[in-house]
C-alpha cells in the first residue's frame, strides 16, 4: 500500500476520457470529458478537471494508473492495467457481491466474471463490431432523428415487440429506416433496438458461467432503458452505479492504492 | 511488372545459390543452427521443385511426407509457402488476387497460395496430394487447384475412428494411391527407397522427443513462437530427410545447452502457458513480445507433440496409416482434449491460449469446449480470435488487451 493515500486512475477510451481521485473517505473527485482526437489534449483536460473536483493537485497523486486504449499515451508516471481487471474492480468495490460485470462502452462490450475474491477469473469481449454498443444506440438515434439521452426513456414505452434481425450496426440502420418507413411507432423501433443489443449481449455472457450479482458499467449503463431489459433478459436484478461510466476509472485508482510500484 | 519478374526469378536454379550466401550471413546473427538449416532446406527444396528433377508432388500440411519421399518426389506445401508470404509480410499481394477468385471466409492460408499460384509463384505440380485429417479446407482447395493444374488430386480418405477396420481402409488406401502415383511419375516404388525414408523419420522423431523432454524444464529454454514458426516448417515439410534429422539435432543440442546453463529464453518466466492450435500469425505482430514482455512463456504448444510411434519398415503401410490415425486432431474431440489436458500437466502451465484462426472451422469450432475442460481443471484458457495469414483482420491493440487482461488474470 502507499503510505499518501491520494491516488488517481485514469480510463482513456476512444470516446471518452474518464478520471477518479481517491483518498481515504474514497472518491474525492471525478471528470468525464469527450477524448476527440487529441488524446494528451483529453488526458491533461480530463486530469485537471478531476483533480480540481478534489481539491488537490498532481503533486499530491501517489500513484497512478491508466486503463483503456489509451493507457500508453500518458507524458506522466502511470502503471497501465487492462480494463477488463480495472471494470472488475471497481465494480466489485461498489458492490461487493458482483460475481458478472457487463460494461457496455461507447465501442466496445465486456462480460466479466469475477471469483469470490472478487478476482477476474474469466471475461469475453467484443471490439470487433459496434453492434451491442454505445455506438451501435447513437447511430440508431441518428437514424430515428432521437436524442440520444431520451432512448431509453422511450424504449420503455415500447408496446409491440420489433426484432431487429440485422447483425451490421450499418445494415440495421437500413432496417430502421424500413421499419418508419412501413409505420412503426419510434417507440417501439427503439425498443427492439434494446433487445437486439441485449440479446447480443446476453449470447456473449452465455459464453461463461454467470453466476451472482450482476452489476452493469460503462456509458450504456445510463440507459435505464438497457437496465431494464438486461434484467428481463438475464432474469436478474441489475446493480447499477449511481456514475457507470467512472468504474473503469474508479478500479483502475483502486489499483494505483493498493500496488506497491506505481510506475511500470 | 515486378511481380512478373520475381517469378521469373524463383524458377531459375541460380537464384537459389545467389541469395543462398546472403542469407547465411543475415542469419548468422541467430545462434540457433537449425534454424539455417530450415532456411537451406527450404531453399534447396523450392529450387528442386522448379528445376523439375523429380516429381513435383504438393502435398496438403498432414499428408506425411515420408509418403511423397518414398515415392521419390518432392513436396512443395503450399500452406506452409503461404505462411512464409505472411512472414515477409507480402501475403496481402496475394490475398487481393486470391479474393478475386474465392471466399474471404475461407482460411487465409489457402487464399494466399491460390494468389501464388495465379501469380506463377508456385511451381507446377505434377500431382496434387491431400487427405482428409483434421484441415477439411485443404480437399476443396486442392479439387480447385487440380482443375486450375489439369492434374489428378488424390485424395486419403482418412477415417473418423482409429480401428482395426478403419486401419485396412487406410492401409488399401496407401497401396493403392503408391502404385497409383508410381505409374503416373514412372518412378517405380522401392522398398529400399522408403526403408531408408522411414530410418529417418524415426531418427528425427527420436530428436524431436527429446527436445519435447528438455522444454518441460524451467525456465523455459525454447520459445513456442519459434517452435510454431519454423518448428512446425520442419515438422509438416522434412520428416523422412536428412536435412530433418540435422534440423532436430542441432536443435535438441541447442536446447540441450540451454537448459545445462540454466537459461531460459525470458529474463524473468513469470508464467507458464501452453499454445493450443497448429499455428499462430505469421505476419509481423505483437502477440509474443506482449506475452514477453509480461513474464509469460509459451513453454510448449500442440503442434510440437510427437502423437505417432516408430515407423515399421517390416510394415510401412501399416505404420504409415498409424502415424495418420495416431493425429489427436482426427476423430473424435475428446482425443484433443485429453492430449491438451496431459500437455498442460506435463509442461506445468498455467494458463493455455486457443489461438482460433479465421475459417479455421475444425479448431476453432471444439475451441470453447477445450477451453470449458480446461477451466474445469483450474488451468485458464483464452480463446484468442485472429488471423494466421491475413493481417487485414489483425488489430494489434485489441490484441494487446485481451492478453495483457489475461495475464493480469494470472497474477
Amino acid at each position: 500500500m502507499n503510505s499518501s493515500p491520494l491516488c488517481a486512475g485514469l480510463d482513456i477510451g476512444s470516446l471518452s476520457t474518464e478520471v477518479v481521485v481517491i483518498g481515504p473517505q474514497g472518491i474525492m473527485g471525478y471528470s468525464i470529458v469527450p477524448t476527440g482526437s487529441n488524446i494528451q489534449r483529453a488526458i491533461q483536460s480530463s486530469m485537471e478537471k478531476a483533480l480540481k473536483d478534489a481539491g488537490v493537485s498532481q503533486s499530491h497523486l501517489s500513484a497512478v494508473v491508466a486503463t483503456g486504449y489509451g493507457r500508453f499515451n500518458l507524458s506522466f508516471p502511470a502503471r497501465q492495467v487492462t480494463e477488463i481487471t480495472c471494470h472488475g474492480r471497481g465494480a466489485s468495490h461498489l458492490f461487493p457481491r458482483t460475481r458478472t460485470v457487463i460494461d457496455l462502452g461507447g465501442q466496445d462490450s465486456k462480460v466479466i466474471i469475477l471469483d469470490a475474491r472478487r478476482r477476474v477469473v474469466d471475461f469475453v469481449m467484443n471490439d470487433k463490431c459496434a453492434a451491442g454498443t454505445g455506438r451501435f444506440l447513437e447511430v440508431m438515434a441518428g437514424a430515428l432523428e432521437t436524442c440520444l439521452e431520451e432512448m431509453g426513456s422511450l424504449s420503455l414505452r415500447a408496446r409491440k415487440r420489433i426484432s431487429i434481425s440485422s447483425m451490421c450496426t450499418v445494415f440495421a440502420e437500413s432496417e430502421v429506416v424500413s421499419l418508419i418507413a412501413q409505420g412503426a411507432s419510434r417507440e417501439d423501433i427503439i425498443g427492439g433496438i434494446h433487445d437486439s443489443i441485449a440479446s447480443r449481449i446476453y449470447r456473449m455472457a452465455k459464453r461463461l458461467r454467470i453466476e451472482g450479482e450482476i452489476t452493469f458499467t460503462g456509458g450504456v449503463a445510463k440507459n435505464l432503458g438497457m437496465v431494464e431489459v438486461l434484467r428481463r433478459r438475464f432474469k436478474a436484478s441489475i446493480n447499477l452505479p449511481d456514475e457507470p461510466q467512472i468504474v473503469g476509472a474508479l478500479g483502475a485508482a483502486l489499483i494505483a492504492r493498493n500496488s506497491p510500484q506505481p510506475v511500470r | 511488372m515486378i511481380e512478373r519478374l520475381i517469378a521469373w526469378l524463383i524458377r531459375r536454379p541460380h537464384y537459389y545459390y545467389l541469395v543462398r550466401g546472403p542469407l547465411r550471413v543475415y542469419y548468422a546473427r541467430y545462434a540457433n543452427p537449425a534454424f539455417m538449416i530450415w532456411v537451406s532446406f527450404l531453399l534447396r527444396t523450392y529450387k528442386e521443385a522448379f528445376a523439375r528433377t523429380r516429381p513435383v508432388i504438393w502435398s496438403s500440411a498432414f499428408v506425411p511426407t515420408e509418403l511423397v519421399y518414398g515415392l521419390g518426389g518432392v513436396p512443395v506445401h503450399p500452406e506452409i509457402l503461404a505462411s512464409l508470404m505472411a512472414y515477409f509480410d507480402i501475403s496481402g499481394w496475394f490475398l487481393e488476387k486470391a479474393d478475386t477468385r474465392i471466399s474471404t471466409d475461407l482460411c487465409s492460408f489457402y487464399r494466399i497460395a491460390l494468389g501464388m499460384a495465379m501469380a506463377g509463384f508456385l511451381p507446377q505440380p505434377d500431382l496434387l496430394l491431400s487427405s482428409s485429417t483434421f484441415c477439411d479446407g485443404s480437399n476443396k482447395f486442392f479439387g480447385y487447384l487440380s482443375q486450375l493444374y489439369n492434374v489428378p488430386h488424390f485424395f486419403l480418405d482418412v477415417p473418423y475412428h482409429d480401428g482395426r477396420h478403419g486401419r485396412r481402409y487406410l492401409v488399401d488406401q496407401l497401396k493403392d494411391l503408391t502404385d497409383s502415383i508410381a505409374q503416373l511419375t514412372g518412378i517405380p516404388w522401392r522398398p529400399e527407397r522408403m526403408e531408408r525414408v522411414v530410418e529417418l523419420s524415426n531418427r528425427a522423431r527420436g530428436y524431436l522427443l527429446q527436445i519435447n523432454d528438455l522444454r518441460k524444464s524451467r525456465p523455459a529454454p525454447f520459445p513456442g513462437s519459434e517452435a510454431l514458426s519454423y518448428g512446425v516448417g520442419m515438422m509438416f515439410c522434412s520428416i523422412g530427410t536428412e536435412p530433418s534429422v540435422n534440423f532436430y539435432r542441432a536443435l535438441c543440442r541447442f536446447i540441450q545447452q540451454k537448459v545445462d546453463q540454466g537459461a531460459g529464453y525470458l529474463p524473468e518466466e513469470k508464467h507458464r502457458l501452453l499454445w493450443l492450435h497448429h499455428i499462430r500469425p505469421y505476419y509481423p505482430n505483437n502477440i509474443f513480445d506482449v506475452l514477453n514482455g509480461n513474464g509469460a512463456a509459451v513453454v510448449f504448444e500442440e503442434a510440437s507433440h510427437v502423437y505417432w510411434p516408430q515407423l515399421d519398415n517390416r510394415a510401412i503401410f501399416e505404420s504409415v496409416a498409424q502415424k495418420i490415425l495416431s493425429n489427436f486432431s482426427n476423430g473424435p474431440l475428446e482425443r484433443r482434449v485429453d492430449n491438451a489436458l496431459k500437455m498442460a500437466k506435463t509442461y506445468e502451465v498455467d494458463g493455455a491460449i486457443h489461438f482460433s484462426h479465421w475459417g479455421c472451422r475444425q479448431s476453432c469450432g471444439g475451441a470453447s469446449v477445450l477451453a470449458d475442460v480446461l477451466k474445469a481443471q483450474g488451468i485458464p484458457c483464452m480463446i484468442l480470435d485472429g488471423d494466421g495469414g491475413d493481417p487485414s483482420n489483425y488489430s494489434p491493440g485489441q490484441t494487446q488487451t485481451r492478453l495483457e487482461a489475461f495475464v493480469e488474470m494470472l497474477e
